[in-house]
């Protein structure tokens, strides 16, 4: 038996940065890693945003000395495909005018290889002092007089201490406490992706400095594309619930596009690992403590809501985790009373403000790009149409002009439901009272006189046109 | 193109099960045979079973133990030190 102040079990983002406030806190911490190194078992979350630079100063020490496959960039790419495969159009687009944070607007996403980025996190722990064990599993959680006090490792090793479950997605802290045996199937993601290795100059070369591509489809689920200094992942996911088949078969589609292998072909692009994990993907946490333990990152299902990237929330909570549990410590109390403070102090940060909005961005994001049959069939060529309809001399342009609008109209059948029905409860609950002026068309026309006259006749069948 | 996924994945080889299927719970509704990207759950009849060679081809990620609802899989992640190695993950 070993004795301990906090026992963090997992070193990814969520385990280290727990381990590192515990630590720097005085706190006796030890946190314990599966793999031989951090991050040898990752597959997941590989975005860094720039709000992260903001909450974890020592953000600016991550170089390329410590962390080989850094790569920011300020630009994204949204390609869409059709139905029959063919990329129907793509979009680039750079931080917007609207971007407040100033270092945002130099880069969306600073991408890196969790086999890199782990190891560097944790020395941070480390260095605070707390001890770090490798290669090692813990299997269980160890109970004096019924109540959860420390856990096991795989040797029948114990370690007492107030628990920090950083363990991921399928936890084996949430499961020994009882609070969750397995996600609900509509919480919970499957996400297969292969790596690529590129050579840096082709990607500096060819994507300048767009660091990330989503695909967006009729044939398969919203598919990832970020790119490494030296490689890039293609991956895609779904919940649970949405599988029919294998989800690799999904995946081999998107690389199997010709617009994708003609990348691929320009890029002299090598496929070179294989990944597959789960992410959970939720509006709402719940459960995120018992009697003597926290949950942070993934074993708390607090990725992000809408874009479901889980390396930040892991680090928040982390560090919420880890006031919570030294705030326990020194009042003698380690009940699931006191450590409801866990929940309202992350709640408080930018990751609980994520979530105040949580049900209907995540309901938004798997209507859309999530439900390729469904929606990306119409959503696709509604795009594209208004895209790329205009830039088209096959007949005079105010002829096509007006194609081009009676198409999209043709899609309203199923864009005005999908609009009431996920785009409009979003709105209410991110407008509030101003909500009223989008639901009461009297009042908007009142504020646009012009706007329904300008429906009316653009949608005005006229002799002869066509 | 198809990458041949098992030339991609790299692994320490570890000797302990970590994946069991209790028979008597399994309801046969195939959902681990779906979702296992790998193809190691197989059905003959209506009896489901782990392909022999799990330890060996298993990417670890969890997806058969969290969709069974009938509670018949158990997973527990393989010892310390040893299964896959994600260098690029």
């Amino acid at each position: 038996m070993k004795d301990y102040d906090i026992i963090v079990v997992g070193a990814g983002p969520g385990g280290s940065i727990a381990a590192m406030e515990a630590a720097s806190r005085g706190l006796k911490t030890v946190f314990f890693e599966r793999g031989r190194k951090p991050g040898e078992k990752n597959s997941s979350g590989c975005g860094l945003g720039p709000r992260m630079w903001q909450d974890f100063r020592f953000m600016t020490e991550l170089t390329p000395d410590s962390c080989p496959s850094m790569r920011a960039g300020a630009a994204s790419r949204s390609y869409f495909v059709n139905k029959q495969g063919v990329v129907a159009g793509y979009v680039m687009a750079r931080p917007t005018e609207s971007v407040s944070y100033e270092p945002a607007k130099s880069f969306i996403t600073m991408n890196v290889y969790r086999s890199d980025f782990d190891p560097w996190l944790a020395t941070y722990a480390t260095n605070a002092g707390a001890e770090l064990k490798t290669s090692t599993l813990v299997t269980g959680l160890m109970r004096e007089d019924g109540r959860v006090t420390g856990v096991i490792d795989e040797h029948g090793e114990k370690y007492r201490g107030l628990v920090i479950g950083a363990d991921g997605v399928v936890s084996m802290v949430a499961r020994e406490c009882g609070l969750r045996k397995r996600w609900g199937q509509d919480h919970v993601t499957l996400i297969p992706q292969y790596d690529y290795a590129v050579d840096p100059r082709k990607i500096d070369d060819i994507m300048g400095d767009e660091t990330l591509a989503v695909w967006w489809s009729a044939l398969f689920p919203a598919a990832y594309h970020v790119f490494f200094h030296d490689g890039f992942h293609i991956g895609l996911g779904n919940w649970m619930t949405w599988w029919d088949k294998n989800p690799l078969s999904y995946l081999n589609q998107v690389v199997n596009l010709e617009y994708f292998k003609r990348l691929v072909r320009i890029l002299d692009a090598r496929p070179r690992e294989y990944h597959v994990h789960l992410l959970p993907w939720q509006g709402t946490p719940t459960d995120t403590h018992a009697d003597n333990v926290i949950l942070v990152g993934d074993a708390a299902g607090v990725p992000c809501p809408l874009e479901a990237e889980g390396i930040y929330p892991a680090m928040m909570t982390g560090r919420a985790a880890a006031e919570t549990a030294a705030e326990a410590i020194s009042a003698g109390d380690r009940s699931k009373e006191f450590l409801d403070l866990y929940d309202r102090k992350w709640q408080q940060t930018s990751v609980g403000e994520e979530f105040k909005t949580g049900p209907e961005l995540a309901h938004i994001w798997r209507a859309l790009p999530f439900s390729p049959k469904e929606t990306m069939t119409w959503f696709v060529p509604m795009i594209m149409e208004i895209l790329g309809g205009i830039l088209d001399w096959s007949q005079p342009h105010a002829v096509r002009v007006r194609q081009v609008m009676r198409q999209v109209k043709s899609y309203l059948p199923q864009a005005v439901p999908f609009l009431v029905k996920e785009v409009m409860p979003l709105l209410q609950a991110i407008l509030g009272d101003k909500m009223e002026l989008l639901t009461s068309p009297e009042k908007l026309m009142a504020s646009m006189p012009e706007l329904q006259e300008a429906v009316a006749s653009a949608f005005e069948e006229k002799e002869g046109s066509s | 193109m198809k990458p041949d996924i098992d030339a991609l994945v790299t692994r320490i080889p570890g000797s302990v099960d970590f994946i069991q299927l209790d028979s008597a719970k399994c309801n046969q509704c195939g959902r681990c045979l779906v979702v296992c990207t790998m193809n190691l759950w197989r059905k003959r009849g209506n009896k489901v079973f782990l392909a022999n060679d799990y330890k060996s081809r298993c990417l670890e990620c969890g997806a058969c133990y969290q969709v069974c609802e009938a509670d018949a899989i158990d997973f527990h992640y393989p010892s310390g030190g040893k299964g896959v190695v994600y260098e690029r993950g």
